[in-house]
């Protein structure tokens, strides 16, 4: 399975969230999907600040 | 006594075109522009003049990059040549006006035309593609607008591939440069979008911005553009043809990506509100089970009271119909066979009696 990107996980964050204030909530099942949610935002925060950009030159010469 | 060598008409004319073109190979000349005209339809004379002093110039119409005009000042890149008829010329590669003034003017008059022609209509703008990942960098690497964009860039989001083609951003060149880079990244359709990247300068440095070819090859890029050239202040012919303007090359990745820490601040917002949301909900339903209990105890007080009432109707009902009750309102009770003669026993709420019936009469008035 392909690994989620950060916009896939700040939108599965923000569909989460969206529960606790649906019809669909179940006070049940509330406490196991808000651990799931703060681990996936920790995620978020470490995936955010290990990102580096690739910055490339390339090789090919313009002035010919 | 050395011998002389002694030239042919053609090959004196051969050694001093191959002496000036070794000693001049792509000379600068700066003059004022004099009996400009066009031949033909692709050859194009004037004379460069400064006070007194004139210098003949021919060059291809396809080579001319800006509306020029006599009085113009220019600067041109050629090769001086000593024509077949003997007369001395600037062959000229490449012309740009120079001087605020004249860059204005030339700015003006290429504008008109380009905008006449719809290069700038605000309907051919495409927006910045989502979820860019891959963005393609036409700069100098050494300039400090390239590093302003870089910097940025890294401090505000990762994950971004970027290839950077590194040109000329002022000067004679830079416009062919800038063009064959953005060929390379339309040909090749690997990067959502093409960056044009050049720091602040004066206008003879952001002139190459005006180039008509340049211009053109922004306007018929197949992949996004956005310019990021010189300050806020400045606006060229490549701004108005690119899909987005940004004022400045940090602003160039500001628009190209989100910041990372608002991302994060809002992520831990959500977190904090889901938290809030999940404690509310609790809230609500401790208040929900709350209500429902207060309302089964309503119910069940209810239902006792209705039934007690009920019960106490009944033996009140009950109570009416005692026997003794109507004997101590001064009734009494026959018992015994009712004929003439006959003896009944009578009841009343402090005796038992026994009677003979004397006489039996129907009632008339009952």
């Amino acid at each position: 399975m392909a690994k989620e990107t950060i916009n896939e996980k700040i939108e599965k964050l923000q569909n989460g969230m969206a529960w606790f204030d649906s019809e669909d909530f179940k006070l049940e099942e509330a406490s196991a999907k808000y651990k799931d949610l703060a681990k996936l935002a920790t995620e978020i925060e470490s995936d955010l600040n290990e990102l580096k950009n690739e910055i490339n030159v390339i090789a090919e010469d313009f002035s010919k | 006594m050395t011998e002389q060598i002694v030239y042919s008409v053609q090959d004196f004319q051969a050694v001093c075109n191959q002496i000036m073109e070794t000693a001049f190979s792509g000379v600068i000349v700066e003059g004022e522009v004099a009996s400009f005209k066009e031949n033909q339809g692709k050859y194009i004379f004037f004379d460069l003049k400064e006070g007194d002093a004139s210098v003949g110039c021919f060059m291809m119409k396809f080579a001319l990059r800006f509306p020029v005009k006599d009085g113009m000042k220019v600067r041109v890149r050629a090769v001086p040549k000593l024509t077949k008829w003997g007369k001395f010329s600037l062959t000229v590669q490449a012309i740009v006006p120079v001087g605020e003034g004249d860059i204005k003017k030339s700015f003006e008059l290429l504008k008109k035309k380009l905008t006449a022609e719809g290069l700038f209509a605000p309907e051919k703008k495409r927006p910045i593609p989502a979820n860019l990942t891959k963005i393609g960098v036409i700069s100098s690497t050494q300039a400090a607008g390239y590093a302003d964009f870089c910097k940025i860039l890294n401090e505000r989001w990762g994950g971004l591939s970027v290839s950077v083609a590194h040109t000329q951003v002022q000067g004679m060149v830079a416009a062919d440069q800038i063009i064959k880079a953005l060929n390379y990244f339309n040909e090749r359709g690997e990067v959502q979008i093409i960056a044009i990247i050049r720091g602040g300068g004066s206008a003879d440095d952001l002139a190459v911005f005006n180039d008509e070819a340049l211009v053109r090859a922004v306007a018929a890029s197949k992949i996004p553009v956005i310019t990021g050239i010189g300050h806020e202040i400045d606006t060229s012919l490549c701004d108005l043809a690119a899909d987005i303007v940004a004022s400045t090359p940090s602003n160039v990745a500001q628009m190209l990506t989100r910041d990372k820490k608002e991302i994060i601040n809002a992520v831990r917002n959500d977190i904090i509100r889901t938290q809030k949301l999940f404690n509310l909900r609790i809230d609500e339903k401790i208040r929900r089970n709350r209500e429902e209990l207060t309302q089964i105890e309503q119910n069940i007080v209810v239902k006792i009271t209705t039934e007690l009432t009920q019960i106490q109707s009944i033996m009140q009902r009950l109570a009416e119909m005692d026997p003794e009750k109507v004997l101590k309102r001064g009734y009494a009770i026959l018992a015994g066979e009712i004929k003439q003669g006959g003896v009944v026993k009578i009841t009343t709420e402090t005796q038992n009696l026994e009677a003979e019936i004397k006489k039996i009469e129907e009632r008339n008035d009952g």
